[in-house]
């Protein structure tokens, strides 16, 4: 449980010409993870090469490409899709070689219009935009042009200018600026580019178009309308091409990328010109199965044996051996980092500490609800395993939520008709009255949770050692882990006999024995000192480290410290919302007082929705880092490699 | 000079004056913590997107160090909440 799936390495060797129905084999279990072989000079593989793709390759490849070019153009994915049953394959290849060239066609042909109409669009667009300054002008867009003996000036001023010459000119204001349209002489051209300039004069080129402009954009504005609608036709058709044949792409898209990883999968076996070898691992307990499909596959001609593990040489592919429970707990390893093979795996630990200081942060029956009612809401929305996997971590959150909201006395924000069991977060806002919230308790139970959580990493670090290590290093890390243990709680001791403390021992009531220290005091340094020897021991660089005990078991206290804010914004929209909106209007019920008072109740439900948002992402995310920070740095590494058998899960296909 | 200031204060005054100085105590204790946390953060946190938009599988890693900063806050609201309670 505390470990993973323990692994065998295999060889499996045979003929070329079983090669085939050896792979289908492999594929259809799913269990062989690959080692690559890699061509090298050492003496046992002279003679061995890659292998090459089996034949037709190259053809699935061609149409696999084919394919994702018509699923690309429907943005499909085959996670979003619930087959409604399995495809012979048979019956589907003979689909592809019919079908599928002709849904092809059609979708290029419904792209390369699409391509086409919106070209078009960009480019009516650009025209109208020409034209939009000279849309006021009444004038013929024509009869701006192709003069020998005048020039135009069109464009924008940023103050009225007199030109001072004969002209012909037009000028609007507008918010864009102040329009100029101006048809001079020739003669007179630089004199009035002079003029122009020093009014900061910005040209545009004059369309060329017939007719005014005003009558030539809404010429063009009909001809953007058909356009739109003929995309909209489009549209529906590709919808309609989707929806009719999304499944059937799929299942292509999926017949096919198995066929290709089937032929492409010699690439990664060692090969002569007559035998091959395909060398990996399996899980141990699966490997008598693994020999039989083998053996039967191939008609007792592959030779199956499994190799020992070499300590230190081999890597390992790693993969997780848990109960149930804490499945979906490995989507938060693998965030972290995947055991390694020979390290301990703390899922169970997590899968049950990280709830609890989820709901210890987040306790209040009225958000843990929510969030198990999210939790099985959004199964519809998020699919494929990970996101599975984070709905079922956040479901066990939201019970656990839930248990310490009754524990707390807490819904809401509001009481629950019991007093609350673990010391008490209300606090005093408006004018509530009572205790406030009990926070030196609450802050020590942390601390307690702390040392508890610490020591535990500790243990686990010396049984890590252990398993790992060997000789004189062995002993050294293993004391070392145990030094940190001593030096944690012997300081503890001697805090409790320098001060009492509410639920925590007080052994201040001892009479100084030797030197004026109490025994409480010399237990403490008895235990401390041989501690911080261990540690020396094993690296003396890790005593600037010491001070880390302390801020690692107050880093505890954001349970407290999240949890009571947590509670203080809910108390808060409490007051807002129901004391200072709605309670006022309730004493004398008028229409004006009810608009108020439904303004109160969305102003509540708004403000819960956030906090309970908040309170989500606080909670998981500051037990989450518990765990991660002060617990998996005493004994957790990780950096294993996953184990990634070779085949798929058929969803849409079967032979 | 103290026997002057005080006259015509009564223990009330004095009382809620302590209080308030309390609450600003426990206000500058999250301030000035939030603050430094935020400094903190912002480094981490923009280095850290960069680094998740070059290598996704860094995320997790990541974002945890991006809260180790939250610490100093957390710290601060702990001060705060014992110097009110």
């Amino acid at each position: 449980m505390l470990s993973p799936e323990q692994m065998s390495r295999v060889l499996i060797a045979a003929p070329k010409d079983v090669m085939e129905p050896v792979i289908s084999e492999l594929h259809r279990q799913r269990l062989f993870h690959i080692e690559d072989f890699v061509e090298n000079d050492q003496e046992e593989y002279a003679g061995y090469r890659i292998g090459v793709p089996l034949e037709g390759a190259r053809e699935i490849s061609k149409d696999l490409l084919r394919l994702r070019s018509v699923t690309g153009a429907f943005s499909l994915r085959a996670e979003d899709l619930d087959p409604s049953g399995k495809i012979r394959k048979s019956q589907l290849t003979a689909q592809i070689e019919q079908e599928l060239p002709r849904i092809e066609m059609e979708v290029e042909e419904l792209l390369s219009r699409r391509t086409e109409l919106e070209n078009h669009v960009k480019e009516l667009e650009q025209k109208i935009e020409a034209l939009t300054p000279f849309s006021e002008m009444r004038a013929d867009l024509s009869l701006l042009h192709g003069y020998r003996t005048l020039t135009v000036f069109a464009g924008y001023l940023a103050k009225k200018v007199d030109i001072g010459v004969p002209c012909e000119e037009y000028f609007s204001e507008s918010k864009k600026g102040n329009f100029l349209v101006a048809v001079v002489p020739v003669e007179y051209r630089q004199e009035v580019e002079r003029k122009l300039l020093d009014a900061q004069f910005q040209a545009i080129p004059v369309p060329d178009e017939p007719g005014p402009a005003k009558e030539r954009i809404s010429v063009y504005k009909v001809q953007l309308e058909t356009d739109g609608k003929d995309l909209e036709e489009i549209a529906t058709q590709i919808d309609a091409l989707k929806s009719r044949h999304s499944e059937f792409l799929i299942a292509c898209d999926e017949l096919l990328s198995i066929d290709a990883q089937k032929a492409e999968v010699p690439l990664r076996f060692a090969t002569t010109d007559h035998a091959f070898i395909a060398d990996g691992w399996v899980p141990s307990h699966t490997l008598s199965g693994l020999t039989d499909g083998i053996n039967a596959a191939s008609g007792g001609r592959a030779f199956v044996t499994e190799l020992p593990i070499q300590k230190g040489v081999d890597v390992v592919p790693v993969e997780y051996d848990n109960i149930n429970f804490a499945k979906p707990t490995q989507f938060l390893m693998d965030i972290y980092s995947r055991p390694k093979y020979t390290e301990l795996d703390p899922t169970l630990v997590v899968a049950i500490v990280f709830p609890i200081f989820f709901g210890l942060i987040l306790g209040d029956v009225g958000y843990g609800a929510l969030l198990l009612v999210a939790s099985f809401g959004l199964r519809k929305l998020l699919k494929g395993s990970e996101g599975k996997m984070l709905l079922d971590i956040m479901r066990n959150a939201s019970i656990s939520s839930i248990f310490f909201g009754i524990l707390f006395s807490e819904i809401f924000g509001f009481r629950l008709p019991w007093p609350s069991i673990l010391p008490s977060r209300h606090l005093n806002i408006g004018g509530e009255g009572g205790h406030g919230p009990a926070i030196p308790e609450l802050m020590i139970m942390c601390v307690w949770i702390g040392i508890i959580h610490i020591t535990a990493g500790r243990i686990l670090g010396i049984l890590n050692h252990a398993q790992q290590d060997h000789g004189s290093h062995r002993v050294r890390a293993m004391l070392a882990n145990l030094g940190w243990i001593m030096v944690m709680w012997g300081i503890l001791v001697m805090i409790w006999s320098a001060f009492p403390m509410p639920l925590m021992p007080d052994l201040t009531g001892f009479a100084p024995l030797v030197m004026g220290l109490s025994l409480p005091v010399i237990i403490g340094v008895l235990m401390v000192v041989p501690g911080v020897v261990f540690i020396v021991r094993e690296s003396a660089l890790e005593l600037v480290e010491l001070p880390s005990i302390l801020s690692h078991v107050l880093s505890y206290a954001r349970l407290v410290g999240v949890g009571v804010s947590s509670v203080a914004i809910a108390m808060v929209i409490n007051f807002i919302a129901i004391g200072l909106i709605i309670e006022p209007q309730l004493e004398n019920i008028t229409i004006f007082g009810a608009i108020i008072i439904a303004v109160g109740v969305v102003v509540w439900i708004i403000g819960q929705i956030l906090n309970t948002i908040l309170g989500m992402i606080g909670g998981g995310l500051q037990s989450l880092r518990l765990q991660y920070v002060e617990f998996f740095t005493k004994f957790y590494k990780g950096g294993g490699k996953k184990y990634n058998p070779f085949g798929e899960i058929r969803r849409f296909t079967e032979d | 000079m103290v026997g002057e200031e005080l006259v015509g204060l009564t223990p009330e005054m004095i009382e809620a004056s302590q209080a308030g100085m309390k609450a600003i105590g426990a206000a500058i204790a999250v301030g000035s913590t939030g603050l430094a946390s935020a400094a903190a953060e912002m480094a981490i946190g923009s280095a850290a997107v960069g680094a998740t938009a070059e290598n996704k599988d860094v995320f997790g890693l990541v974002l945890l160090l991006t809260v180790i900063p939250e610490t100093i806050v957390i710290f601060g609201l702990v001060v705060a909440l014992l110097l009110i309670f």
